[in-house]
């Protein structure tokens, strides 16, 4: 018997590898099994500090959030000037719209009063 | 194997690529229909009155079936596009728009496999008389438009009394006159509810109508007096909406 695989069988295979190599690359934040197994204790602590200055980063988010209340602090400077800007009526809105309408009810009007020389 | 690979990614690439290019196409527009004004077929007609031939005449029925595929093309996108027409409405005047197209195409076979200049001009004369797409079916759409699209202004001023109200009662309650400002939303809602009785009773009134109709003579008094009754509502409208900004005004 012939045990050649066939070149589906190979496709299938490569892909398969493909997969598990991607799968594997792809996890974040390898857990122990994932651990290079020569990895030295000066390794591991070098990685125990990078750990620790990657936790230290949402504080420095923190930090950096702060910016947009300087942002909003600076965008309030304008309302608290002397000439505040008009708050918009909701009203306006809804009477704007009824206005669209009513122009369209004068569209459709107008537009029913063509003979078209019948 | 080491070359099929990339032949796979290849062909996947292609495919992509055919598969993106078709999509443009179909999203292509279509070219415009020709124009649907009076006098688009006015060569044509001069044409028939100095040599009346069988070429010209179906030049002429032609045309003028054309424009009407114009303009009933013009009344369908209309209707589609109506954030107005309430969907009962919308699904009778594109039924009826459909069918006259339908007639007018089989009017238009009939006209170009004529061989006799009498029934040409017989069947020239209906293309007016049995489809009145002009003088019926686009008073219609735009009248039945109209009306759903004062209909359509009740809910929205319901919406503005009931925030207005809001507001006299708060003026009321912080001890300000609010007669002038209770009299103008009084006059908004009664103006508002004229407009609707005006406009409600349409389209039941409008739809039905047939081109027999017209030529019978009984059409167009309901279609005249229905754009005289929606110009009247149209007049109702802008008026409430006089008294909404009346009374907003007074409330300041």
């Amino acid at each position: 018997m012939n045990h050649q695989p066939s070149s589906a069988t190979r496709l299938a295979a490569i892909v398969l590898l493909v997969g598990i190599a991607v799968v594997a690359c792809g996890r974040p934040n390898g857990t122990a099994e994932d651990q290079p197994a020569g990895s030295t204790p000066a390794a591991q602590q070098s990685q125990a500090d990078q750990a620790a200055t990657d936790s230290a980063a949402p504080s420095s988010l923190t930090t950096d959030s702060a910016a947009p209340g300087d942002a909003a602090t600076n965008s309030a400077a304008p309302a608290a000037s002397p000439t505040p800007a008009a708050t918009a009526d909701p009203l306006d809105t809804q009477l704007s719209n009824i206005d669209s309408l009513l122009n369209g009810v004068n569209g459709s009007l107008s537009g029913s009063d063509t003979s078209g020389g019948e | 194997m080491k070359t099929r690979i990339p032949a796979m990614f290849a062909g996947l690439a292609l495919g992509g690529a055919l598969l993106l290019s078709s999509v443009g196409a179909a999203a292509a527009v279509t070219p415009p229909p020709g124009s649907s004004g009076n006098n688009v077929c006015s060569a044509q007609a001069a044409a028939m009155k100095t040599g009346a031939t069988i070429e010209t005449a179906r030049a002429l029925g032609d045309c003028e079936i054309g424009r009407r595929f114009t303009t009933l093309a013009a009344l369908s996108a209309k209707i589609a596009a109506s954030k107005v027409l309430s969907p009962s409405d919308s699904a009778a005047l594109q039924s009826e728009v459909a069918s006259t197209k339908t007639g007018l195409t089989s009017l238009k076979a009939t006209i170009d496999s004529e061989t006799s200049l009498p029934a040409l001009r017989a069947d020239i004369t209906k293309i007016a008389v049995d489809y009145r797409v002009y003088l019926l079916v686009a008073p219609q759409v735009h009248l039945v438009s109209a009306a759903d699209g004062v209909i359509a202004a009740q809910a929205r001023f319901a919406d503005v009394n009931t925030k207005l109200a809001a507001r006299i009662a708060a003026a009321k309650a912080a001890g300000k006159n609010t007669t002038t400002a209770q009299a103008a939303l009084d006059a908004m809602n009664a103006a508002v509810a004229t407009a609707i009785s005006l406009a409600q009773p349409l389209p039941a009134k409008l739809l039905p109508l047939t081109p027999a109709q017209y030529n019978s003579g009984t059409a167009g008094p309901i279609v005249t007096s229905a754009r005289a009754a929606l110009g009247q509502a149209r007049d109702q409208l802008k008026a409430a909406m006089a008294s909404a900004k009346a009374c907003r005004e007074a409330l300041k």
